[in-house]
């Protein structure tokens, strides 16, 4: 009783901390969504998200985004993964560093990189202006392309842990075998080892769709205020309309959708785990 | 015979690997060029080489004054997320407090909630009930987003900890505190270590929870340099953010020094 009443006392102010900074606030915003100013039940925040064209096209853009940003990572992250797995310890290490250091790096500084590359000028408008497929005012700012790109380079990460997790424990005797038996390499790669790792490529998936349609300082930057995504739709509507209630209920609506994903991520990555 | 690995296959291997590694370190590298430059505007190549972008952030009081910010909060959130979180690693590690399962599902539910949701909570919450937000709430908004880091880090070290340790510490006369600061504490200094510099990190680079906190007394660097970018961005910019590149690829080597950078993927 005394060692439990000890442990207690050292959980103690990370519970609190965690209840008044953390459990209060989300629940407000669950509240707050779902009330009219008067603190009744409604449903017409989510409504009217649910049924203006502006904010549908909002919604519709953020899944778009994020399946293509989806999409290309599990494409490029599964060979690199494959790669780290199977290469030498110092590869690995050193290609763990260079994927990690822009995301521990400061989201505005990695964006401010990619408006000088994409930007009037910069180094790929100018590569396409040489090649001739652009003119020379050509700039990718303000475009869904951009917002791809910028975003692939921060969210591949997650995409190439998750399936470096499980492709490491994929034995390299699988693929040997199946080499003896005839398969081509690629044929082994398509057989073998893409069907084993695909617990890991569907959680990394999940991950990355979730975070994609989550991020707001990028798409803000990267696309400006012609391309709103959901989140940088809840940004705009608590900063400059104030209007705090359709914030909520937006978030709401990100949140659910979340959610609804991240419950087949949780059970897939205690499989891989365990 | 069976060939190893296709010629082909293995061109296409290096060729692939330069170009990811271009990719993701490219915008890096061209800040820091940028901010070298001798010109006026931001371009890559810089025109000419100087130091000049630098001596003007550093004799900018609004620089000086940003970057000071970020570093009393990361400070603070550093003591107060190691604090909690590796309180919390050593209950979550000994499961004797029931639903200390729960608790560590918990307490992870930052890492996954969308941030700009919690964001949004705490500003709705400290302006309906504290008057408006301060340094104080991002100071506890940071911390609840680093807190979990350092369970993470704490708990892998302590995971591999001798459990008997502690039960013969205890054993041979020592009181709970004893046993903790005396025993476990030791053991897991690396872990800890490394999260209060994963804490320290993730506070100094922050920019979601501080952009809609945002108020003129905690004007961050990453808000200055956010606010900048929308309006008239100059190679300064780029200074400051190669400062903070450079502290962010000091942080890692430090981690991967104490605790392997491996192991925190994994």
């Amino acid at each position: 009783m005394h060692l439990l009443r000890h442990d207690l006392a050292i959980a103690a102010p990370g519970i609190l901390l965690l209840l008044v900074a953390f459990v209060m606030p989300v629940s407000g915003i669950l509240l707050l969504g779902v009330q009219d100013a008067d603190r009744n039940f409604t449903l017409m925040h989510l409504t009217r998200f649910l049924t203006d064209p502006f904010y549908v096209a909002i919604g519709w853009r953020t899944v778009k985004l994020s399946l293509v940003i989806t999409a290309i990572c599990f494409a490029a992250g599964f060979p690199l993964a494959y790669i780290m797995a199977r290469g030498g310890p110092k590869l690995r290490l050193w290609l763990l560093i260079a994927i990690t250091l822009p995301l521990m790096t400061s989201v505005v500084v990695r964006t401010f990189g990619w408006m000088v590359i994409l930007g009037r000028g910069g180094l790929v408008p100018q590569l396409m202006n040489a090649l001739g497929l652009a003119n020379r005012n050509f700039t990718l700012m303000q475009t869904e392309t951009a917002i791809v790109i910028g975003m692939i380079q921060v969210l591949f990460p997650f995409m190439v842990l998750s399936i470096l997790g499980v492709i490491s424990k994929v034995d390299l005797r699988l693929e040997e075998a199946a080499r003896v038996m005839g398969c081509s390499y690629l044929q082994s790669m398509r057989l073998v080892v893409l069907p084993l790792a695909m617990p890991g490529v569907i959680a990394g998936s999940l991950l990355v769709f979730t975070l994609s349609a989550s991020y707001f300082i990028t798409p803000t930057l990267l696309g400006g205020a012609r391309l709103p995504v959901l989140a940088s739709a809840i940004y705009e509507t608590a900063t400059k309309t104030l209007d705090w209630h359709f914030a909520a209920a937006q978030s709401i609506v990100l949140l659910a959708g979340v959610l609804l994903l991240m419950i087949p991520y949780a059970r897939l990555s205690r499989k891989a785990n365990g | 015979m069976v060939k190893g690995i296709p010629s082909f296959v293995k061109i296409f291997a290096i060729v692939y690997v330069t170009a990811i590694v271009l990719f993701v370190l490219g915008p890096l590298v061209v800040v820091a060029g940028v901010s070298f430059t001798a010109g006026d505007y931001v371009t890559f190549p810089p025109q000419g080489l100087s130091l000049r972008w630098y001596e003007t952030i550093v004799s900018s009081p609004i620089y000086l004054e940003a970057a000071l910010t970020s570093l009393k909060l990361a400070v603070l959130v550093t003591v107060t997320a190691t604090l909690i979180g590796s309180a919390m690693a050593i209950v979550i590690h000994r499961a004797r407090l029931p639903g200390a399962g729960i608790i560590a599902a918990f307490f992870l539910a930052p890492l996954v909630l969308p941030t700009i949701v919690f964001a949004l909570g705490l500003l709705i919450a400290w302006s309906a009930y504290m008057g408006g937000t301060s340094l104080v709430t991002l100071w506890i908004g940071h911390t609840v987003i680093a807190v979990p880091y350092v369970i993470r880090t704490t708990l892998a070290v302590l995971s591999t900890s001798d459990k008997f340790l502690e039960e013969a510490g205890r054993t041979l006369g020592a009181g709970p505190w004893k046993a903790i600061f005396h025993v476990i504490l030791p053991q897991a200094m690396q872990g800890i270590a490394a999260g209060a510099f994963f804490a320290f990190n993730i506070s100094f680079d922050e920019a979601i929870l501080s952009l809609f906190l945002r108020s003129p007394e905690i004007m961050t660097l990453p808000i200055q340099i956010y606010t900048q970018l929308e309006f008239s961005p100059d190679p300064s910019i780029a200074a400051a953010s190669t400062m903070m590149i450079l502290l962010t690829v000091i942080m890692i080597f430090v981690i991967d020094r104490l605790f392997g950078i491996q192991r925190v993927a994994g």
